[in-house]
This record gives C-alpha cells, sequence and structure tokens, in this order.
C-alpha cells in the first residue's frame, strides 16, 4: 500500500487507568482512505479506550498522531476531533426519539443555518433531501426519528457523523477532507435484514468516507472489512489485510479470546464424571402448569446434572425457570426439593433457603451497579461474612466481605482494581462474573440459569461457562433457558424441547448436538 | 524500618479514607462553609459557649425526627409519622403517668414501635402509598393529642416528674443532646454492621434485584417501618426534655419539614437506595447551623426567621440534590 492513501496513523499510543489497569500498550492503527477497518476484541479488551483517545474523550499517556502524514497533536475533545475529521456514532443512545429526522440531522450544527437569529428551516429540509438522495436513506422527512426503524435510525446517524465533519472540519481548502467515521457496535440493535441493509449502505458511502467499525461479531467483521485489527489486554495481537490473505472465522476467534476454542469444554469437562442419571435426584417436578405459558412439565434433576429448555421465544421456558425460582408462580403441579415439598406461591428468599438459586444475564435486573464488588458478592452471602457476639446481633466484618470478595475474583478472574470498584465501571464481561460470583461461595443445590451470557463477548462468555461447568462438576444441578443452541451444547446433559409450553421431545446431549449441527 | 513503613501506610489510609469520607458527604463541605461564615461575622456570639449548647440541643430534636425515618426513605418509601409519634407519645405518657409513675416514659419507644408496624404492614399488605398513609397517621395522631389537652382542660401536657432529666451531668453536653446519643449509635451500628442497612439500600436501588438476592423484601420493608416508629419514639424522649418534659400540642408543618429537610441535605435522596443515618446526621447539623447562625446576625428579624430559613432550606435542597448527582456520575 501507498502511504499517500494513509489518512491518520496512530502509533505506540499507551493509556493506563487507577495507575494499575493497562487499557493499551503500545497500539498503533493506521486508517486509509475509503475503506473499513475493524477493530475487533472481548470486552475489555482496549477497543473503547483506544476509540475514545481517537474522538478526543481520553489523553493517551503517550504515543503520537499523524494526519495525512504529518504530525498533530492528539484531539483535546470530540469537538476538536470532529475539526480533525473524526466522528463517532455509539452503540447506543445516540438518536433524541422526538426530534424530526431533519432536526435531529442537524442537531448542533444550527449555527451554520441561521440569519438573523431565524433558523434557515427551508434550507435545512432542502439539504437534508439532497443528502439522503444522495445516501439512498428513504424515509419521511417529517417523521420522528422514533417512528423510523432502527436500521434507518443508524444510518440517519451515520449521515449526521459525516454531515458534522464537513461542516466543521478544519480543511485548507484544497485537498478534500475523507470523514473517518468511527462504528462502535452499530448492529447491536439490528435484526438480520437489517444488518444487510446498513452493510449496503456502508459500503456505498466507502466510496467517499472511511470507516472504523468496533465489533465483536466475527463472521460480520470478516464480511465487511477491508482490514483487521485484534486486540488483546490492550495490545494488537493482529493485523490481517483480507484483500491479501485468508483468515478463517476461527483462526479469528482464537485470536481474540487468546484460548482454545469453547466447542471443546463439553468434552473437557464431561470427561470421567460418569453418568448424571445414576446419581441422586435434587430436584423433582411434576405436572407444573401456569396457565397461557406451560402445561404439565415434569422431570427429575439430579446431582451435577443441567437440564435445558428449549424453544422459541414465548414457549415458556424462561416462565419454567421464573416459576422455579419463584419469581412467578406456578398455578399447579409439584416441585419436590430432597423429597420435600416446596410450596408454589412462595418467593426467591424461601427458595434460597432451600437450596435454589437463579442467575440471570441481565445485570441491571442482578446486580446493584453503584455498590462496590464487595458488597455485591456478600449480599447473598451474609451468614459467611458475619460474625455473632450475641444469638439475635449478626456483626458484618468487613474483612471477612473483602476476603470472600477477593477470593471470588480470584478465582473468576474478574479485572477490576479493588474489590471496591464500583460495578457500573466494570465491562460486561466482569459484571456478569460478579453476578455469578455470588453464588460460587453460596453453592446452592440447584441453580437456574437464564440467558447467563447475553450480550457479552465470546470470551467473557467462555469464562462463564467453565465457572458454570466447574460448579456442575461438584455436583450443583442447573436449569438452563436461554437463546443461544450452542449454549445448550455446551452446558446441558439433557434438552427439552417445548412449543408453546408443551413438552415436544427430550433429547441427550449427542442428539441435540447432532439435531442442530454443532 | 518495617514499623516506620506500617505508619506511613496508616497514615496515608487515614488521610485517604477522610478525603473519602468528604468526598461521599457532601453536607461536610456546606457544615464547613456554615461554621466559617457565621464565625467571620458573628464570632462573640457564634462561638460562645452557650451557643454551642444550643446548638447541641437543637441537633438533637432535629436528628431525632429524622434518624428513624432515613431508614424508610432508604427502601424509596417515606415516613412522615413521626411528628404524630412524637406528639401523641408524649400525650400518653402524660396520661399514663397517674398509673405507671415514672415507667411511664417507656410508653414512647413501644407506642413509635407499634405505630411503625402498623405503617409498615398496612403499606406494605394493602399496598397503600407510604406517604400519604404516615401523613394520614401524623394527622390522626396530632388531632388526638390536641383533643386530650382539650379535654382534660390543661394548656399544655408537662410531667414535671421528670424535670431531673434536664440536668445533665457532663458540662457542656446537654441533657437532650446525651439522651439523643445512644438513638444515634443505635441508628450507625444497624446501618453499618448489620445487613440491615445493606438491605435496605438494596430494595432500595432495585428493588426486583434485592429480590432475585433472595432478600424478603416484604419483610424487610415491615422492619424499616417499624425501626423508624421505633428510633423516632426514643428520640421523642430527648425532643419531651428539651421541651421541658412536655409534648407539643398543636400541629406545625414546619417540624415536620425539618425532619425530611435534615434527610434530604444530608444527601439522603427521597428516591431512596443510598445515603443513611450518618448523612441525615450531617444534615441535621446543617439545617441547625443555618436557622442558629441566622438567628444571631444583626439585623434579622426573629419574626422573619421562618421565611429565611424556608427560602435557604429551598435552595439548599436544591443544591444537595445537584451535588448528589455529580458524585453519582464521578
Amino acid at each position: 500500500m501507498s502511504a499517500t492513501n494513509s489518512i491518520l496513523e496512530v502509533r505506540n499510543v499507551s493509556k493506563t487507568f487507577d495507575r494499575v489497569v493497562k487499557a493499551l500498550d503500545n497500539v498503533s492503527v493506521e486508517i486509509r482512505r475509503n475503506e473499513i477497518i475493524s477493530v475487533v476484541g472481548e470486552n475489555g479488551a482496549g477497543k473503547s479506550t483506544l476509540m475514545k483517545i481517537l474522538v478526543g474523550i481520553y489523553q493517551p499517556d503517550s504515543g503520537e498522531m499523524y494526519y495525512l502524514g504529518r504530525r498533530i497533536p492528539f484531539p483535546k475533545s470530540p469537538l476538536d476531533a470532529l475539526r480533525k475529521g473524526i466522528s463517532i456514532v455509539y452503540q447506543e443512545r445516540g438518536v433524541i426519539p422526538h426530534l424530526k429526522v431533519y432536526q435531529f440531522l442537524f442537531l448542533g450544527l444550527e449555527e451554520k443555518f441561521t440569519k438573523l437569529g431565524r433558523l434557515q428551516l427551508g434550507k435545512i429540509i432542502g439539504l437534508t433531501q439532497s443528502i439522503f438522495e444522495e445516501l439512498g436513506i428513504k424515509c419521511d422527512l417529517a417523521s420522528s426519528m422514533y417512528e423510523l426503524p432502527p436500521s434507518i435510525q443508524k444510518m440517519v446517524e451515520i449521515a449526521r457523523a459525516i454531515l458534522s465533519v464537513k461542516l466543521m472540519v478544519e480543511g485548507d481548502g484544497e485537498s478534500e477532507v475523507t470523514p473517518i467515521i468511527i462504528l462502535d457496535e452499530p448492529t447491536a440493535p439490528l435484526s438480520t435484514e437489517e444488518r444487510d441493509a446498513l452493510f449496503n449502505y456502508l459500503l456505498n458511502l466507502k466510496k467517499s468516507n472511511s470507516f472504523i467499525f468496533v465489533s465483536h461479531i466475527i463472521p460480520e467483521v470478516m464480511k465487511f472489512s477491508d482490514r483487521i485489527y485484534v486486540l488483546r489486554d490492550g495490545k494488537v495481537v493482529a493485523h490481517h489485510d483480507l484483500s491479501s490473505e485468508k483468515v478463517t472465522e476461527d483462526q479469528l476467534f482464537r485470536e481474540i479470546v487468546g484460548r482454545e476454542s469453547y466447542y471443546d469444554l463439553w468434552a473437557r469437562y464431561v470427561y470421567g464424571v460418569g453418568k448424571a442419571e445414576e446419581r441422586r435426584v435434587v430436584l423433582s417436578v411434576r405436572n407444573l402448569t401456569k396457565k397461557g405459558y406451560f402445561e404439565n412439565i415434569s422431570f427429575d434433576l439430579h446431582e451435577g446434572e443441567c437440564i435445558g429448555f428449549f424453544g422459541p421465544a414465548g414457549c415458556g421456558k424462561s416462565e419454567i425457570a421464573k416459576a422455579l425460582y419463584g419469581e412467578i408462580f406456578a398455578d399447579h403441579g409439584e416441585i419436590i426439593m430432597d423429597g420435600k415439598h416446596v410450596k408454589l406461591k412462595s418467593e426467591p428468599y424461601a427458595r434460597i433457603k432451600i437450596g435454589i438459586g437463579y442467575f440471570s444475564g441481565e445485570t441491571g435486573k442482578e446486580l446493584f451497579l453503584f455498590w462496590p464488588i464487595r458488597k455485591n458478592l456478600s449480599l447473598v452471602n451474609f451468614e459467611k461474612v458475619c460474625r455473632k457476639p450475641l444469638k439475635i446481633i449478626s456483626v458484618i466484618s468487613f474483612n471477612a466481605e473483602r476476603s470472600l470478595a477477593e477470593k471470588i475474583m480470584k478465582k473468576l478472574r474478574i479485572r477490576a482494581p479493588s474489590t471496591e470498584t464500583e460495578c457500573y465501571s466494570l465491562s460486561g464481561g466482569n459484571k456478569q462474573k460478579v453476578s455469578v460470583g455470588k453464588w460460587l461461595e453460596k453453592s446452592p443445590r440447584v441453580l437456574i440459569l437464564e440467558d447467563p451470557t447475553i450480550g457479552i463477548d465470546v470470551g467473557a462468555r467462555e469464562e462463564i461457562y467453565e465457572v458454570l461447568l466447574e460448579m456442575k462438576r461438584n455436583g450443583i444441578a442447573m436449569i438452563l433457558a436461554s437463546d443461544d443452541p450452542k449454549e445448550y451444547a455446551i452446558l446441558c446433559d439433557k434438552i427439552i424441547s417445548l412449543k408453546n409450553g408443551v413438552v415436544q421431545a427430550i433429547y441427550t446431549n449427542e442428539e441435540f448436538r447432532r439435531l442442530m449441527e454443532l | 524500618m518495617k514499623s516506620g513503613l506500617k505508619e506511613l501506610r496508616v497514615g496515608a489510609v487515614v488521610i485517604t479514607s477522610a478525603w473519602k469520607l468528604i468526598k461521599m458527604n457532601p453536607a461536610i463541605w456546606a457544615i464547613i462553609a456554615l461554621v466559617m461564615i457565621f464565625s467571620a461575622i458573628v464570632p462573640e456570639k457564634f462561638l460562645s459557649p452557650s451557643n454551642f449548647v444550643a446548638i447541641l440541643k437543637n441537633f438533637a430534636v432535629t436528628s431525632m425526627l429524622a434518624v428513624g425515618p432515613t431508614f424508610v426513605i432508604l427502601l424509596g418509601s417515606i415516613d412522615v409519622s413521626y411528628m404524630g409519634i412524637w406528639m401523641f407519645g408524649g400525650a400518653l405518657v402524660w396520661l399514663l403517668y397517674p398509673y405507671l409513675g415514672l415507667a411511664s416514659i417507656a410508653i414512647y419507644p413501644i407506642f413509635g414501635l407499634l405505630v411503625g408496624l402498623f405503617n409498615g404492614v398496612v403499606h406494605v399488605k394493602a399496598k397503600i402509598p407510604s406517604f400519604i398513609l404516615t401523613l394520614a397517621m401524623t394527622a390522626l395522631l396530632a388531632f388526638l393529642t390536641t383533643y386530650v389537652r382539650n379535654i382534660s382542660g390543661v394548656l399544655t401536657l408537662t410531667v414535671p416528674a421528670y424535670n431531673f432529666l434536664r440536668e445533665s451531668p457532663i458540662p457542656y453536653l446537654p441533657s437532650p443532646f446525651l439522651l439523643a446519643l445512644p438513638v444515634i449509635v443505635v441508628a450507625l451500628f444497624l446501618m453499618f454492621f448489620t445487613k440491615l442497612g445493606t438491605y435496605f439500600c438494596a430494595i432500595g436501588s432495585n428493588e426486583e434485584g434485592a429480590k432475585l438476592a433472595g432478600i424478603n423484601v416484604e419483610k424487610y420493608k415491615i422492619l424499616a417501618f417499624t425501626l423508624s416508629g421505633l428510633l423516632t419514639g426514643l428520640g421523642s424522649i430527648a425532643i419531651f426534655v428539651h421541651l421541658g418534659c412536655q409534648t407539643r400540642v398543636d400541629f406545625d408543618p414546619s417540624e415536620l419539614v425539618r425532619g425530611l429537610a435534615a434527610i434530604v441535605l444530608g444527601g439522603t435522596p427521597l428516591a431512596g437506595g443510598m445515603g443513611g443515618p450518618h448523612r441525615t446526621l450531617l444534615g441535621a447539623l446543617v439545617y441547625v447551623l443555618i436557622f442558629n447562625g441566622l438567628f444571631l446576625l444583626p439585623g434579622v428579624d426573629p419574626n422573619h426567621l421562618k421565611l429565611y430559613v424556608g427560602t435557604l432550606l429551598l435552595g439548599a435542597v436544591i443544591a444537595a440534590s445537584r451535588a448528589l448527582k455529580g458524585a453519582l456520575i464521578a
């Protein structure tokens, strides 16, 4: 590649947080004219830190930035970055729902279209029309943003990013500026068809712009990038030019996580444990029914066994999970734990007492985000961290709390500066680990999992699976309700398929894999 | 060498935790500022021993109204029944004194506990919004107090036999303050050294999550109301003594605001989930300092004092909630 093609380059960028966490370590990335580069990596690999440095939210500790071969200082603010031709479209919360399309497109740029204090609406609408025609966005200009489908919303956001660069950039008037648009996980809220539409749109825009695509969805990255940078633990561990070399998904996956593929996990953990059916029954469910959700569900759950309820959304799997934990109540049927009947209308606290735990991947529901990790972990483990000077008074011991948290953090490899770090500042995968970590010391007899890895990347997923499989090997029985067939293949001994709340078939792990071609 | 290092480390820990304490409790800034301002303008009056005693007395009263309800506010509910417990509890002491003698003061905590328990059970089981429920409770109890006074044909409900409580054994520490101290200690202990504090915060910040973590939400809600009533009942003894061993017989909304103002000024948002009695104590101190300082300022008409304080409070409450937002984001 000729050097003249390069627009922006950063060299040897390093950034450390709290003097401990090395977020970026000597990272060099180059963006050329009219290309889409991808930056991939796990949560916490440093992707977003790098992007925040590019748009001036963070300042790096060291490193250099070059624009068209000239050395320039790093941008000091997002506005400064705009003037340098760099703009970002965030993953979420970028859209202001009640603004009209043209209002949103020109938001923050109004002063360029104001004459004697009056906004030149006609001019703005006209410009919007011509921009949309040029970019091939089809929508009603007078509709509000929230009325548009998510993919069009994203397209308008991208159009807005390009427009702001064009209006704000400090050009020398001679060379034409190529805007660099950073897309932070743009496809997260989109369905498959919408994703394709968005990508066609990007390929079209590529003629006059460059894109930095931040993602962890491997097939997408492979399909649309010209070049791929793989970040791991703050370092660029691989760089692929797809025009000149061939990369397989599996290879990319291994580079991202730096470990073996998780398809092998099941085999590794199940080896030498023996058949689950021969062990003791922990939980028996007979004819459990909740009108309109599920009917006549019966099964026996053995020690160390995992049963998955599988089916399309609305088949009743998550309701079964919730009914077992007492978040919702079944109408009739029996739940028998260790030979004792469980009241169908007992709340979660009563179920925890007899050894049923619950873990959902929705961290917003499970975690107390503004609490330190320590408190989130001790919440269900109070009997472990309390001393009892008198029979009725139990006094919390901070040291016990802290050492409990340290123990769990070490075991789960939770990456955080200390036990006092507040959970909102953790990456998605680490949040999930804190969420599951509280059960590690509690060791319930039965753990109910609902979408345990929703919204986290492959590497963090694998770590969660390892934790769960380890717990399973120690004899904790599990119930799984999820959307991802792979998850069942990795975790479950037995899979019960459901449709409209009725059991359709029961598969073993091997049968299920064959069926799903996993 | 080794011990020197250890001392250094201990010193660092002390400094950082002191800094954290100030950062976590914006009310400390307000206290420092108020003390500095008033000691600059009216040093003789403000820094006098008698004023110190006055501040402590008022602090005891304000904090005793606010500490109990703080636990309920942590949950995201609200409890304004403290006025009622304070007023009618006193009336009960007055009514029962002829029969029980000095032991009748014990009626205060018992009555507080019962009112709190009632509030909690009704709020949780019948799902009545806590504000209207406890406000109605206060209105009812205040009315009953006035009624007792009226049918008894007396001016005040005073029990002079408790006058011995007004004498403080320690100079400069007034007896209402000494009576308030154990309540404060109990509240802080419950907040920081038992799971109650954690559970209340958990329910207030994420009720669903608290339920999923296996907290018996209904039980702890009732417990919070009960605790609020009990602590208010205990604290009312200090107020009772402060007022000259009598209780209030007419309802004054500014006294009702006093408790809530202390809570909000201290930095426990009414939405719940964070804060606690420690902040309420600081908030009570802020409230008392504002009141006390303004009273001492030359040219301030005592008759207008409530107007000034009200206005100032409005501003301070807005500022406090903004400062808190900053603390949350930072």
